[in-house]
């Protein structure tokens, strides 16, 4: 960017000469005339663009609004090129105006700087694996964090979102599992500074609304203010980040303001955007007929003549003809998204400054009024000294959240409500019980989940250049993430016929705080060797963490009313408490040999050492080598293939760590236990110790081939990866006699992740007025539990199998259903003629994906531009049928439970209903529950993002620009999966179909 | 500045980084957390470390009142309790006697077990060769915590036989440690009892008996001695424990189970003032049929008419058909008002030891003396029986009556007398003569070669 930029004011000076030259030239030309055009990429006009006539050395540049005049024959050929973009090549034909819209490398192998933590490259002097993806992609998806906008657009990135309520969080595989028992989560890298992702959520609290107490941190990063993000992948980007880069790094980079102005100028960009969601995909489930076929079917297999007084549905109590469709009922709302964002950027020739506020709200699509408010402020500033040794740069992003959810989430009762229960409210509009008939599931929407989140990431870099070439700097950064959670049960969301009252009201709340600083000195030193540059860096991390939990739970209260106030509350108990110190200090270092951007070298080192591990373990080293080779820039290659844009070949090796282990395992503690005895509570001992436990390690090769042909009209990137981690932490089984099960230890067990990941860039059609290009990536990723001494004794028995991936379930077999008994069969797999758990439950499923990526195709005509994003996995999950009660029940059935036994000779897809009173029919189905058939296909293609803008044409609006956007996330979905969204969480709603309506002005 | 001074301050700073640290690391302790040596440096963490004993047999294992103690399931494994709950669960396994080695609540019932013996041994290892700790602090946790790992091991020997004793710490040791011959594991329990009972107090400082004393200790003696078949040691323990005047015999049934009644030698305390016991909601039901658990149709047979502890220690429940029984001996329930502690040891069981003791020892009066206090209680009349054997059965069939649904006394008392094997046979299909035994974990055999071979039929 900086480049161009500089380019752009050399552009300009030699303007009037390049125009004088070009006059000259053309003086004696026949027949010739003058073409006259706009140059153009996606953000608007381009100035100092070269514009060459083929063959000959006649040409001129494009002026500040990107226009060009140049006088030409008609059969000639025009060639546009500009410092990271693309050329274009144009014959003119005899046309008089020309406009070519020329595109940013993003897309391309070239100059475009990556962030690579410590230090800075590009796509094409890289050694390592690095994914990238800018603001210009993250801001066409109306999505309310950071992770959910990388969804299918990287290479080796798998993202699943745990929920679709607002707020909720993600888990992330970066080249998938590594650890069985450590955590398996990337380190985030916030403008340099580590952001802990971990929930600060309490189960008890925010468990049924938002899945396993799942709530991102990085959800105080709104999209908008992202300028890009890149996720390090192999063990040349990762190992100077030592014992934390073993599961991948993810690096976010904020919108700065590195605009090179020369005179104060302001800038002022608002965006406002506003739209709805609602849930894409239902689950088709009985209707009313259907099902009380079913009950009257599960009645007679039972042998029940005569409903009995409880079967409401069945005996008449309920409206028979009644027949609601609870899916719509409950989740069927819609939510109403309105985003708004200021920002101001501006600066003299020194000094700049950025200040974007952002305000968001989302509500919901259950039936009541809640909401997701975010409001967030960025603002940084930058100067350097005027002998441009001296920079400091700062930047802070300040986020507060605050969620209003249900306390829990209706998805079960939607898909299992019988679709004759009652009406949810009676006539005086106050909640129906119909005579305590049914538990009215909005009852549940009297209690409530809350959360405010407050939270801080900021960072300074000062650098000063004390020699040539010689640079010593430093980053300064704070942390501060603070959460207050509240869950109220208040008693009304029990069926008044209990008699219950405020008495029996209970709320939870949780404080957690998460406070961190980090030091990193660094030097940087370069200098030319041959015909090659070395650089080189070395730095020192001092980091300390400091994280907090107070849980409570509060009972019994005069008046509902006050709730929130814990000092009314009867009965006030401490569910957790913890304070948790965390120190991290490193040695790293980079040496990088570059000769003439066609043989590039790079080695990366760290010494960590972390107070996780005890005394004498807390040290380990960590490196790696990464090699270039850019065949492309061979003369006699380039001679022979000269389509040939493009050729890289590269590979890297070395070891990383992991550190998630928790804090302060290796103690020998005794801990604060819950319970009390005799007013005294009591303390127990934690674990048996072991000092002497240490790192996990991973050791990643990588190699990769990128092909660029046709001035890298098509790109193509290959690669290929296998990461080993061994030393793994894990509970060491122990016998009984001990005291505990297990003792954490560092065991002999290796998993294996290896795969293959492509990506292919096309620029199908550059042509003046209209382009379409396309973007497309593929992984194949593999995992594998190669060994682990003393499996079969472990707690992972029933779990892993040596040789299959770590993300298997193991299952019964289903062999059908028996047409003589209508029940369900298994296979006996060690044939002692009983079907028991865990011998026979062999058959194992993978849940991980086979493959997944994503294609998207850009087109642009004139100002317009259209983006369409399909997102595509091929993989295994739980159906329709996992988690479901038998049929029969007095519960609602996927509609395919149609199909089942009846009688005698009947080949059927399922057993025979029964109400709950037959005995083998629900133990044949407790084992289907944990059969293979409850594992079915879940591949998909989703249209997941569409995007369409408009730039209104310049000369209406003076001197602004003024974008209309229409966006559109989860909009089709093409799958035979039958469960609902095949990305869902079960019981949790899915991921949300949301438009946008946008507008974006800027003067 | 000059090149050199520019040079200097790198270095220097190079130097200052370098050698910055290796004190670093070193983190503040969590605040939810002690390490052992604090924890034994002060009588309150101390003590608090010895209380969640209690609260970990309370709520957790052998004692506990809840559907995992021994009560519940050694109730159903005897001819106590019917199961009533859903199909598959554990404790459907000890009612039908298909445990197997891979059960889960068998190693539960042994890991948990041993968790608590490595809780006590951790602690007498603490207050070793302490200088920090009050002579008192010391005298009691060592009383406390011997007495501990002798229940514990007592009921851990007679479930599985042969068990480890398991008398410190260190896992090393512990993981690949022997079983020990059912008579050595006894003869370590007593003199773990009589250890305890030189270090602890006789009992007037624990008025509420909610932690145990010298009483309990004696009681645990006495039981372990009849168990033995020692007849004179049991006799002459439950004598002394009869003779302290600190007890009270208590004549109304229904105050034998509130927290005050006089004839409780060791009971433990529920968590929270206004909580009461675990066991009234385990064993109470308000609908029928039951939702887990009732008590056999048998036992409501053996009641003598007239018998008074039918009417106050039993509850019928009906559905307007049929009516399902339920021990109720703790009735309360509330969680605002506390009237009953779960009784452990009381007077009574020591009346029908020594009754069964002297009925060995030949001295049959005395014996019937003791057996008619129990029942005259019960509003039912003296026995008048001269052939001892007999008299051994009507015992037998007292204790039944008068300890029923408490602790497993009375599988216990079958299997100890040889009878277990005619008695369950004949009303559970499933029973095998291995089930005398409890499986030793599967886990457990694996990992521990030492602890083969498994016991005899599983």
């Amino acid at each position: 960017m900086k480049n161009n930029l500089r380019f752009l004011q050399w552009g300009r000076l030699f303007l009037p000469i390049l125009i004088i030259i070009g006059t000259i030239n053309t003086v004696h030309t026949q027949n010739s005339y003058r073409v006259t055009g706009k140059i153009t990429d996606d953000n608007g006009p381009l100035a100092g663009v070269t514009i060459r006539i083929k063959g000959s050395s006649r040409g001129t540049t494009s002026d500040f609004d990107g226009n060009y005049s140049v006088q030409v024959i008609g059969s000639e050929t025009l060639i546009y090129s500009f410092i990271g973009y693309g050329t274009v090549e144009e014959p003119i034909n005899n046309r008089s105006k020309i406009d070519v819209i020329l595109y940013s490398e993003s897309t391309q192998l070239q100059e475009v700087s990556i962030n690579a933590g410590y230090y800075k490259t590009t796509d094409k002097t890289k050694t390592g694996s690095i994914a990238r993806i800018s603001s210009a992609e993250i801001e066409k998806q109306p999505v309310n964090n950071p992770l959910e906008a990388l969804q299918g657009r990287l290479t080796g990135v798998h993202i699943t979102q745990s929920t679709g309520t607002a707020g909720g969080g993600f888990q992330v595989r970066i080249r998938g599992q590594n650890s069985i028992a450590a955590g398996n989560e990337p380190l985030y890298i916030v403008d340099g500074v580590p952001y802990d992702s971990g929930s600060l959520s309490y189960n008890g609290s925010s468990g049924s609304i938002m899945p396993g107490a799942l709530i991102s941190p990085l959800n105080a990063l709104p999209p908008s203010s992202i300028a890009s993000i890149e996720v390090l992948k192999d063990a040349d980007a990762t190992a100077i980040y030592g014992s934390r880069g073993a599961n991948g790094v993810v690096l976010i980079t904020t919108k700065n303001n590195t605009n090179d102005k020369t005179t104060f100028s302001v800038n002022v960009n608002v965006n406002v955007n506003a739209g709805f969601a609602n849930i894409s995909r239902k689950m088709k489930l009985m209707n009313t007929e259907q099902y009380l076929e079913m009950r009257r079917g599960a009645f007679q297999n039972d042998g029940i003549t005569g409903f009995p007084f409880y079967a409401y549905d069945v005996n008449g109590t309920w409206d028979a003809t009644r027949d609601v469709d609870w899916q719509d009922e409950l989740l069927g709302g819609t939510a109403y998204i309105e985003n708004y964002q200021g920002a101001v950027a501006g600066g003299s020739e020194r000094t700049h400054f950025n200040i974007i506020g952002t305000y968001g709200k989302e509500s919901t699509v259950f039936p009541k009024d809640f909401n997701y408010k975010r409001g967030t402020v960025l603002a940084s500033i930058n100067h350097s000294s005027s002998d441009d040794k001296f920079h400091i740069n700062f930047t802070a992003n300040y986020a507060s959240e605050k969620n209003n959810q249900p306390g829990s989430d209706l998805s079960r009762s939607a898909r299992s409500l019988a679709p004759n229960a009652p009406e949810l409210y009676d006539e005086s509009g106050n909640l129906n019980w119909e005579n305590s008939t049914w538990t009215n599931p909005l009852a549940q929407l009297n209690g409530s989940y809350s959360n405010g989140i407050v939270s801080l990431i900021s960072n300074a870099t000062l650098s000063y250049e004390l020699f040539r070439d010689f640079k010593i700097s430093s980053r300064f950064g704070y942390t501060d993430i603070r959460i207050d959670e509240e869950k109220t049960n208040p008693h009304t969301i029990y069926n008044p016929a209990f008699g219950l009252t405020s008495a029996n009201s209970n709320i939870f709340t949780n404080e957690g705080k998460r406070r961190s600083w980090i030091i990193e000195p660094q030097f940087n030193y370069q200098f030319n060797i041959g015909e090659g540059t070395f650089k080189t860096i070395f730095g020192f991390t001092f980091q300390e963490q400091n994280s907090e939990q107070f849980s409570l739970l509060g009972s019994g209260f005069t008046n509902n009313n006050l709730i929130y106030n814990l000092s009314a509350a009867s009965n006030v108990f401490i569910l957790d408490e913890k304070k948790n110190q965390y120190r991290y200090q490193a040695f790293f270092g980079r040496l990088n040999y570059n000769w003439e951007d066609k043989y590039i070298i790079n080695v990366t080192g760290r010494r960590d050492g972390s107070s996780r591990f005890g005394p004498g373990k807390r040290y380990a080293n960590f490196g790696a080598i990464g090699a270039a080779w850019v065949f492309s820039e061979e003369e006699s290659l380039h001679k022979a293939i000269p389509s040939l844009s493009l050729g890289k070949l590269r590979a890297s090796y070395g070891i990383t760590g992991n550190d998630q282990i928790g804090d302060y395992q290796y103690f020998d503690t005794y801990s604060v236990s819950n319970t009390i005895y005799d007013g005294t509570v009591g303390l127990t001992p934690t674990r048996l110790f072991n000092p002497l436990f240490a790192w996990e390690k991973n050791r990643k090769f990588d190699l990769a081939l990128d092909i660029g042909l046709w001035n890298n009209k098509l790109l193509l990137s290959s690669t290929y990866f296998r990461n080993t981690s061994s030393n793994q932490l894990v509970g060491v089984p122990l016998p009984g006699t001990t005291g505990f099960q297990n003792i954490q230890a560092n065991l002999d067990a290796t998993i294996r992740n290896s795969g293959w990941e492509f990506e292919l860039h096309s620029r199908n059609i550059q042509k003046a007025n209209f382009s379409w290009k396309s973007d497309f990536n593929l992984t194949i990723p593999k995992n594998e539990l190669v060994s682990y001494e003393g499996l079969e004794n472990s707690a992972y028995a029933n779990r892993y199998v040596i040789g299959k991936p770590l993300t298997i379930v193991k299952l019964y077999h289903l062999e059908g259903v028996n047409p003589d008994t209508g029940l369900f069969e298994f296979e006996d797999f060690n044939n002692d003629g009983i079907i028991s758990s865990p011998e026979d439950r062999q058959y194992t499923k993978d849940l991980a994906p086979k493959y997944y990526g994503g294609l998207t195709n850009t087109l642009i005509y004139k100002n317009m531009q259209l983006v369409l994003f399909f997102q595509y996995t091929k993989q295994n999950a739980y159906n329709h049928f996992f988690n479901y009660a038998p049929a029969g029940f007095m519960l609602n059935q996927p509609s395919e439970s149609l199909n089942r036994w009846q009688k005698l000779g009947d080949d059927t897809l399922l057993q025979k209903y029964t109400s709950g009173s037959n005995f083998q029919v629900q133990n044949a189905f407790s084992k289907f529950a944990i059969s293979d058939a409850v594992v079915t296909d879940a591949s998909y293609i989703k249209l997941k993002n569409v995007s369409f803008s408009y730039q209104l044409p310049r000369k209406l609006l003076g001197n602004s620009d003024l974008l209309l956007t229409l966006q559109g996330q989860n909009l089709l979905t093409f799958t035979s999966f039958k469960g609902g969204d095949p990305e869902q969480i079960i019981g949790y709603l899915p991921q949300l179909r949301r438009f946008t309506m946008g507008v974006q002005f800027k003067f | 500045m000059n090149r050199k001074g520019k040079e200097l301050i790198v270095f220097m700073l190079l130097l200052f980084f370098m050698l910055s640290c290796d004190h670093f690391l070193e983190v503040d302790f969590p605040e939810n957390q002690l390490s052992g040596d604090i924890v034994f440096q002060d009588d309150a963490t101390a003590l608090a470390a010895l209380t969640a004993i209690y609260a970990n047999l309370r709520d957790k294992v052998l004692l506990t009142g809840n559907s995992n103690g021994l009560h519940v399931i050694m109730g159903l494994y005897s001819d106590e309790l019917d199961y009533y709950g859903s199909s598959g669960q554990p404790l459907e396994e000890f009612y039908n006697h298909t445990l197997l080695p891979s059960s889960v609540s068998i190693s539960q019932l042994w890991n948990d077990s041993y968790h608590t013996i490595y809780m006590v041994n951790s602690l007498l290892e603490g207050i070793n060769d302490n200088s920090h700790l009050s002579y008192e602090t010391i005298q009691k946790i060592k009383g406390e915590a011997l007495f501990v790992r002798a229940l514990t091991h007592f009921y851990l020997v007679n479930l599985f036989g042969a068990v480890p004793y398991v008398i410190q710490t260190d896992y090393t040791l512990n993981s690949n440690i022997n079983r020990l011959e059912v008579n050595e594991v006894y003869k370590a329990i007593v003199s773990d009892l009589k250890a305890a009972r030189s270090f602890l107090s006789s009992g007037e400082s624990t008025e509420q008996r909610i932690v145990p004393d010298k009483w309990a200790a004696t009681t645990l003696l006495a039981k372990v001695y009849l168990y033995m078949g020692d007849w004179e040691r049991a006799e002459l323990e439950s004598t002394s424990i009869i003779e302290n005047t600190g007890f009270s015999w208590e004549t109304d049934l229904s105050n034998v189970f509130l927290k005050e009644s006089g004839a409780t030698i060791w009971q433990l305390k529920p968590p929270v003032d206004g909580y009461n016991t675990l066991e009234a909601s385990t064993f109470n039901f308000v609908s029928a049929p039951p939702p887990l658990i009732a008590l056999n149709e048998q036992l409501l047979e053996v009641f003598e008419d007239g018998d008074a502890r039918k009417a106050t220690w039993i509850a019928g429940v009906s559905n307007g058909i049929d009516v399902w029984y339920h021990a109720n001996k703790y009735k309360n329930v509330s969680t605002t008002s506390n009237t009953e502690y779960s009784i452990v040891f009381r007077l009574a069981e020591i009346y029908l030891i020594r009754a069964e003791a002297r009925t060995n020892l030949g001295n049959i009066s005395e014996a019937l003396s003791d057996v008619n206090k129990i029942r005259q209680r019960a509003n039912l009349t003296d026995l008048n029986i001269i052939d001892p054997e007999e008299l051994l059965e009507a015992i037998l069939l007292e204790k039944r009556v008068e300890l029923f649904t408490e602790f497993g006394n009375r599988w216990f008392d079958l299997k100890r007398l040889g009878k277990a094997e005619a008695v369950i046979s004949s009303i559970k299909s499933g029973w095998e003569s291995k089930n005398l035994l409890l499986p030793i974990p599967e886990n457990e055999l694996s990992l521990n070669p030492n602890l083969s071979p498994q016991n005899p039929g599983y």
